[in-house]
């Protein structure tokens, strides 16, 4: 499930100094690129987040962007972000995120499918410290493709 | 007994609660309680016994009741431990 709906060519790194919301556009990218998502989308996440919309923040240095359907998702799809330099969440220190990960889904009943299996791994202690610790895309890919088959 | 897990759209965080709850309450075999997510301006103090929110809604969910602060919502260490707890602060161990 994660593995197809988080490909490889959405998983980027980066080493750049972003801010929280360069970060968001940044970790959007593959996925307004492919069409999955409108501009609209990238937008309602960064002013979810600007509204006080920490809670993004899932802890650990990672957080998921996100916002509600139908503000511009035309196909489900996850992407993620690694950044060397965390980028804090509303430049708020006790918010410091260095793993983006965008969420688009196209419906509720997507979204409750594609929310499950993204808060499976990450709350898995293990795949999570191995995520943190990848430094590449296949690694990434071959992390999830192993958690899942592991299910 | 009803625990409730919630964030701001009851649609992202609280999901993810409800579902690491879940995974815990089965682990430690806990047959009484049931578990459901929702968001926080739908919850009044009668919606369950013990109430789950990340920190950005610890002011918010003040004057609920019995509610539980968490730190990290994909922490299971931590979230294991709250279960615990208020599994026995009502009476279930």
């Amino acid at each position: 499930m994660l593995s197809r709906l988080l490909p490889e060519r959405n998983i980027h790194f980066t080493s750049a100094t972003l801010t929280w919301r360069e970060a968001i556009t940044q970790v959007a990218a593959p996925l307004l690129e492919a069409g999955d998502i409108t501009p609209e989308y990238v937008r309602a996440m960064q002013d979810s987040v600007e509204a006080g919309g920490t809670y993004i923040d899932l802890g650990h240095g990672i957080a998921l962007a996100h916002a509600r359907p139908e503000r511009g998702v035309v196909r489900t799809g996850i992407a993620m972000l690694r950044l060397r330099e965390p980028a804090p969440l509303l430049d708020l220190p006790e918010h410091a995120v260095d793993l983006y990960f965008c969420f688009a889904a196209a419906d509720a009943d997507a979204h409750m499918r594609a929310m499950a299996s993204l808060a499976r791994i990450l709350s898995d202690a293990d795949t999570r410290q191995a995520l943190r610790d990848a430094g590449s895309a296949p690694e990434v890919t071959k992390l999830i493709t192993e958690f899942e088959e592991s299910e | 007994m009803k625990f409730l897990a919630m964030c701001s759209t009851g649609l992202g965080s609280s999901f993810m609660v409800r579902m690491n709850i879940e995974t815990i309450v089965r682990e430690l075999g806990l047959d009484d309680v049931t578990v459901e997510h929702s968001d926080i301006s739908s919850a009044g103090p009668d919606s369950a016994d013990v109430f789950f929110v990340a920190k950005d809604l610890e002011d918010a969910a003040q004057g609920l009741g019995d509610v539980v602060v968490l730190n990290s919502i994909i922490d299971m260490d931590e979230l294991r431990d709250a279960v615990k707890s208020a599994a026995a602060r009502h009476g279930s161990v």
